[in-house]
């Protein structure tokens, strides 16, 4: 039997998948973007094309059907940077069809654990990460902040800069997923975009100087004899410290 | 003009580090006029340093003159410290520069005390507003209260800023009269009861209507040092549970005790008591969170907390005829009190039973920890402790961790075998 879909990694070739699947309850064994690097003999992925409009209705149905935990829960997972996720999301899915709304609390099952403990790793990332932006002031007043999260959390941290500097021009790039938010401090608004980087970041003199000030000062913070490097590795692991001013020279 | 600025800040910023308080939560306040920034009710921490500490606001102090000469601190007026000071509007410019980078969640401002308190109360409040009114600052702001300043100036420091503290500094009368001679324990405890007076009624008169204008809407704190004189944990817990009931505080913070200076009334101490602050700390947290009194902790028999054992194991291992708890019957309150199980995992065993009765497969797909939780629960009736429900084994257990059964290598010995008397073939241990 085949039991291998892949689709076109939009959000819209998802949907259509999903809505093509639970239609007829179908057993899956893997969802992936691109095609398979090796093709087992007897087996030979479905590809299946995105049509907008089956997966705006399925999207439509899904949010009506669903409570806002669990449209909260899937959100966070649709984000994630996991290589099962599209398959842990159908899993949740087809519990979710056949006893609807009581699978909010059926937090043990087996069909819901994962999709859970993923959610958790995604939002606990895009928490750390309203911290561990680092703006930096660029000629012509943008501030601009590099980041490289291990799930595409750009989508859940936009709201909490756009209001917390409403008033600066910023932009946050997600190096790793190649897109960053762009704000406009004039008509207050924020846009997700492809980005990429092609040229060093022009910094303004202040910004050399705060910068400055922030290493001094974040080294003077720490007091010898409590030193625990193992506990500040737990809180600030050293995938995250490329970014961050305090930890680079 | 920067490496004076960088200097100074340095100094500051090293004559702060000893406050521990850094949080920036409880309060949320959005941004408004067009200003800069907001205050999440979570808080945010921005960094943590080499000691593991975080780092979510800017804590310094306008100044490091002090007309006091308290024998634990460091900016002590017989210390012979290069004295600094920063005007409120430097503090309130590098705040922003700071803020608007990301690097912080707010401002901590602190001070030695210079002329008399209400005079550097003033020169506090001044900063402040400075960053309210002309920089329309909606972030956190955490103030410090000189003790001895007059009233009217704690209710203004009060409004412009999230959350006020005065320090207790040591448990009792005696120790404070000891180790700060100029300090009294009355002027350090007379804000903290008109602060917490001014945030019931403010809270009442906000009920009323919201324009009111909220008062240290993230509360009051205070801090404690730990090993500077010779109370007991049971003396210790037991007034920040005073306090906790009576003064309405949100945190009280404990500093292991760090000799920064050498004086004759203080012990010398080879390390700081780092492990003894962390189970104050566990305490602590049950008092708030999880339904203890300071009585179940720690009675006149021990009056100190066990270094081996967190709060909650040690008072579970006294009272074992409690246990095991059927996980699928037991109540949020009752389930609070299994070692291991935190509110969160409470919360989820709860919500998950409603859909059916849990095995003990189940609690690990919860994600709740099994490694203390497994000695004091059954799940279907099932107990998976492997061990006698009896105080001394089980404590050797929880102290030592279960023997590891490490693999071994089974291998073909090519050079000739030593005899082992005591190896044995069938086991494999070669």
């Amino acid at each position: 039997m085949n039991c291998q879909y892949c689709y076109d990694g939009t959000l819209a070739g998802l949907l259509t998948l999903y809505a093509r699947l639970l239609a007829e309850r179908a057993v899956v064994e893997r969802i992936s973007v691109t095609p398979l690097d090796q093709q087992s003999l007897f087996n030979s992925e479905i590809s299946i094309s995105a049509d907008q409009a089956v997966a705006e209705t399925f999207w439509q149905r899904l949010t009506k059907r669903l409570s806002d935990n669990s449209l909260k829960l899937l959100r966070r997972c649709l984000l994630a940077d996991h290589p099962q996720q599209e398959l842990l999301i159908y899993h949740y899915l087809l519990l979710e069809a056949e006893q609807g709304r009581k699978i909010d609390g059926m937090l043990a099952h087996p069909q819901v654990a994962p999709v859970w403990k993923l959610s958790q790793q995604v939002a606990r990332e895009a928490h750390r990460y309203l911290g561990f932006v680092r703006f930096q002031q660029l000629q012509g007043g943008l501030y601009y902040a590099t980041i490289a999260p291990d799930h595409r959390i750009l989508l859940l941290i936009g709201a909490h800069f756009a209001e917390r500097f409403s008033d600066q021009q910023w932009v946050i790039h997600d190096q790793r997923h190649g897109e960053g938010i762009l704000y406009d401090a004039e008509k207050k608004e924020w846009l997700l975009l492809p980005m990429e980087v092609t040229a060093q970041p022009d910094l303004t003199p202040e910004e050399a100087q705060f910068q400055e000030l922030w290493r001094s000062y974040f080294s003077t913070l720490a007091i010898p004899e409590r030193t625990n490097l193992k506990l500040q590795q737990g809180k600030v692991p050293l995938k995250t410290r490329s970014c961050l001013i305090e930890f680079t020279v | 003009m920067a490496t004076d600025l960088m200097d100074r800040l340095k100094i500051l910023a090293d004559g702060a580090k000893y406050d521990v308080s850094c949080s920036s939560s409880g309060s949320s306040r959005a941004n408004s006029n067009g200003g800069i920034g907001s205050a999440a009710s979570t808080g945010i921490c921005h960094t943590w340093t080499s000691d593991g500490r975080c780092v979510s606001l800017l804590k310094i102090l306008m100044t490091n003159r002090c007309i006091y000469d308290c024998a634990y601190c460091i900016n002590r007026r017989s210390n012979d410290v290069q004295r600094v000071t920063l005007s409120p509007a430097e503090v309130a410019e590098l705040t922003i520069g700071f803020y608007r980078r990301n690097y912080i969640e707010g401002l901590f401002l602190s001070t030695g005390v210079v002329r008399s308190a209400d005079y550097t109360m003033e020169l506090l409040i001044q900063a402040v507003r400075t960053l309210r009114e002309q920089y329309r600052f909606n972030g956190y702001i955490h103030l410090k209260l000189v003790p001895g300043a007059d009233p009217l100036l704690v209710q203004q420091a009060g409004l412009w800023a999230d959350r006020v503290s005065v320090n207790l500094e040591l448990p009792t009368r005696e120790s404070l009269q000891l180790l700060a001679p100029d300090k009294s324990r009355d002027a350090v405890i007379q804000p903290m009861r008109q602060v917490s007076n001014l945030i019931v009624t403010n809270r009442a008169e906000r009920k009323q209507s919201r324009k009111v204008p909220s008062f240290a809407p993230a509360g009051q704190s205070t801090q404690l040092i730990v090993g500077a004189t010779g109370e007991s944990d049971r003396q210790i817990v037991t007034l920040s549970e005073q306090l906790y009931q009576r003064l309405d505080l949100k945190r009280v913070y404990y500093s292991a005790f760090i000799p920064t200076v050498a004086d004759t009334r203080l012990p010398a101490r080879p390390e700081a008591p780092l492990r003894r602050e962390h189970r104050l700390y566990q305490a602590d947290w049950l008092l708030r969170y999880y339904g203890f009194s300071a009585h179940e902790l720690l009675d006149e028999a021990s009056p100190n907390l066990d270094s081996e054992l967190d709060p909650k194991t040690g008072w579970a291992l006294r009272h074992l005829e409690l246990f095991p708890l059927e996980i699928n019957r037991a109540s949020y309150e009752e389930l609070l009190r299994v070692p291991g199980v935190g509110v969160r995992s409470a919360q989820r065993i709860i919500q998950a039973r409603r859909q059916g009765h849990l095995g003990i497969d189940d609690l690990t797909r919860l994600g709740i920890v099994m490694k203390r939780a497994r000695y004091f629960i059954t799940a279907r009736g099932r107990y998976v402790g492997e061990i006698k429900l009896e105080n001394s084994s089980l404590r050797s257990r929880l102290v030592d961790g279960p023997k590891q059964k490490r693999p071994v290598q089974l291998s073909l010995d090519l050079e000739q075998p030593v005899v082992d008397e005591t190896a044995s073939l069938i086991t494999g241990e070669l």
